[in-house]
């Protein structure tokens, strides 16, 4: 039996209405601060916005939508994305569980392998390519001299475009790896104990334990710590703006660099928010699915 | 009490003096910018005038400028202009005419050199700009291999041709393939001819701009007909990927200028074509290892002009202030104190003057530099055009595309800015 207040409202019910109040103002400003920029940028991308003529006098319909669409490097773009975020999170993934299940069983030093880990995580992305574009410098970086001591002849670790491609997924996963080892050590600091204790009573090795048991547990942690870096992977920016510049070619044009160029450089502000838009639809549909996935795991 | 009140007054009236005598300056964290800086004490206490100059890279400056310029009001009273943004930057109206100002105050700008009165001054009669330094291209190279008598002796030998501070493109171009090197005999080369700028984008077109020109190539004709399929631009683009294969470090299809500059300045190459104001840099024993050995001379067939100009935005909220300070930068003491630190120089007169050529004797053939310079294309899409034709110039460079396709597609692109921007017909 429930019990009915004056009002009419269950407890339940009254704690649902005081929980609405105490958030409303919050949810308020942030629908604003998020819906605000969003439906300008929905609403410039049907406008021949440039920032030669910056205004909304000209309604052009899905016209930049088009002429997005029909651009000649726009496929290969979204294309280099693609294998950028698959290929950084799939090693991301690996990696930061590795170092994850590592961290989780440390009993000592647990602090200072922690600031090692997340040292890289707190540069600044501008200085983080700068750093390794200096690092990898293919005459004069510290990596080819050192690869040079072991008899390895030096590479042109961003003038050769299939290396290119994997010297910024690589820069990226060193900057970023920590964040996904977080997460993931967070998971499996949070994870009952008895599942394992009742595992070893029957006589489980440690891999059918984590097999069996750590791995299905953790799946909503992992696909929460997935669509995070998937979404940071798909904004992707600095790192090639300051490296490569989106080549050798095309090699590194990744997504959000080609649509700075659009606005920045072709001072087409409503092309360059068709993309936006377009690309915010790609990445509401990756995470619609994945929020389904995980809410199917409960 | 009574004291506090005046007290506080008085600050109150110092700190609105203050603000109305306070102009802020985005530029470039180039040398010049640097000379400008270590300047400015002067200006502050000739006129009371407090200056806030920010210097931020050039990859950050346009995204930087452009919401400031479109503002009512912006944040910056004054402002260097690229000549790539001048087309830009004048048909969006973002800049101050300042003819009448200039007749106001009797300020000459015929002391400027023509060229760079065109490139970053005037625009369709208009004063828009004064000429603020220039970085016309050029070539550098190492004077101390060409005084080496058993180098002359081996490319008499190999060339049957005197080896000397290069005169045609051909002489250069036999002089890069001699002088690159596998010095530690491992099969790679490590001494290199010449130093490509090969990144995609800005460094690529600027370097192989004087490219185009050393094989008497154009961008396009009078009458704005792109010409970048024309022979001279393909033999342009087939140098440039010769010297990516063979003659430039592995990997310099990404360096930008900095990268290229390192080379050069550890001693690992002969060569660099590149912007006039690095020499400072090569001379400097502190960021070169050959120091004194370097020459500069024009690029065989012309390089390219650059140049940056002061210019106040029409959203300057100190116009006048902005104004008396783009004076004092450009009054004839200052450009020639600039150019004593080691400036470029805009103004003609500056580049044969006795104490100049005193401090810095190679002045005079910077001054021949410049003369012998041509004009990147400047029309409302300059910079997108660099970043288009950027690409395709990469793609041939890094041998992903075949070059008469790249210079093809670079043409067809330029085309379709030049119909955007209503220079030509479709």
């Amino acid at each position: 039996m429930s019990v009915a207040a004056a009002d009419g409202l269950t407890l339940a019910g009254r704690d649902r209405r005081f929980g609405l109040l105490l958030t409303a103002p919050g949810l308020l400003s942030l629908l604003l601060v998020i819906t605000f920029p969003l439906f300008f940028t929905l609403y410039t991308s049907i406008h021949d916005y440039t920032l030669l003529t910056p205004n909304y006098d000209t309604f052009v319909g899905l016209e930049n939508y088009q002429e997005a669409l029909d651009e000649e490097y726009l496929p290969g773009s979204l294309w280099v994305t693609t294998k950028f975020v698959l290929a950084s999170i799939v090693i991301e993934f690996i990696i930061g569980f590795a170092v994850a299940l590592s961290l989780h069983a440390t009993r000592r030093f647990g602090s200072i392998y922690y600031l090692i880990l997340l040292a890289p995580l707190l540069i600044n992305p501008v200085v983080v390519g700068l750093l390794w574009r200096m690092l990898l410098h293919s005459e004069l970086g510290i990596v080819n001299y050192a690869i040079g001591l072991v008899g390895i002849s030096p590479v042109s670790w961003l003038g050769d475009a299939d290396v290119a491609f994997w010297t910024v997924v690589l820069t990226d996963i060193w900057h970023q790896v920590s964040f996904m080892a977080i997460l993931l050590v967070a998971g499996l600091a949070a994870l009952p104990r008895e599942p394992y204790e009742a595992a070893r009573m029957d006589g489980a090795s440690t891999i059918s334990c984590f097999i069996h048991i750590t791995l299905p547990l953790m799946r909503p942690v992992i696909a929460v710590a997935i669509l995070l870096r998937m979404i940071f992977a798909i904004k992707t920016f600095d790192i090639i703006f300051i490296m490569t510049k989106g080549g050798p070619g095309t090699a590194t044009d990744l997504i959000s660099y080609y649509i700075y160029r659009a606005a920045f450089f072709g001072l087409d502000i409503g092309r360059a928010s068709a993309m936006a838009a377009g690309l915010l639809v790609i990445i509401l549909a990756l995470t619609a699915y994945l929020y389904r996935y995980m809410n199917s795991l409960k | 009490m009574r004291l506090f009140l005046s007290v506080v007054a008085a600050l109150a009236l110092a700190a609105s003096a203050a603000q109305a005598q306070t102009i802020r300056i985005l530029m470039e964290t180039v040398p010049d910018t640097r000379y400008i800086q270590e300047l400015l004490p002067q200006f502050e206490e000739e006129t009371g005038i407090n200056v806030e100059i920010e210097a931020i890279s050039y990859i950050d400056m346009h995204s930087k400028l452009v919401p400031q310029l479109i503002a009512p009001q912006g944040s910056y009273d004054l402002i260097v202009v690229d000549f790539y943004w001048v087309g830009e930057f004048t048909k969006a109206g973002w800049l101050m005419p300042l003819d009448d100002l200039a007749e106001r105050d009797g300020v000459d700008v015929d002391v400027y050199v023509p060229k760079l009165m065109d490139l970053v001054g005037r625009v369709d009669g208009v004063l828009y700009m004064l000429p603020f330094y220039n970085y016309s291209m050029a070539l550098i190279y190492r004077q101390d291999l060409i005084d080496d008598a058993d180098e002359q002796a081996a490319f008499q030998e190999a060339y049957g041709m005197e080896l000397r501070v290069p005169q045609t493109w051909d002489e250069y171009w036999k002089q890069v393939e001699f002088f690159t090197r596998d010095n530690d005999g491992d099969g790679n080369r490590d001494f290199y001819g010449t130093v490509i700028q090969g990144q995609r984008g800005d460094c690529i077109s600027m370097q192989w701009a004087n490219y185009l020109y050393s094989q008497g190539g154009l961008y396009h004709d009078e009458n704005w007909n792109p010409l970048l399929d024309s022979p001279e631009a393909i033999r342009a683009m087939e140098y440039y990927r010769e010297a990516v294969e063979n003659y430039s470090p592995a990997g310099s299809e990404a360096y930008c200028f900095d990268e290229a500059f390192n080379v050069m300045a550890q001693g690992r190459a002969y060569s660099f074509v590149t912007f006039n104001i690095l020499y400072a840099g090569f001379e400097d024993p502190e960021s070169s290892e050959v120091a004194g050995k370097v020459g500069i001379t024009p690029n065989p067939g012309g390089g390219l002009n650059g140049g940056w100009g002061w210019a106040i935005p029409n959203s300057s909220p100190n116009k006048e202030a902005a104004w008396t300070f783009m004076k004092w930068a450009e009054s004839a003491a200052v450009a020639k104190e600039r150019a004593m630190l080691g400036g470029a120089p805009t103004q003609a007169q500056i580049f044969t003057d006795p104490d100049v050529m005193a401090a810095r004797p190679y002045y005079p053939i910077l001054g021949e530099i410049l003369a012998g310079t041509k004009d990147f294309p400047v029309f409302t899409y300059t910079t997108e055009f660099v970043e288009q034709v950027g690409l395709e110039l990469n793609l041939a460079a890094t041998g992903e595309k075949p070059v008469a396709e790249a210079m093809a597609a670079a043409q067809e692109k330029l085309r379709a800015l030049l119909v955007k921007d209503g220079k030509i017909e479709e």
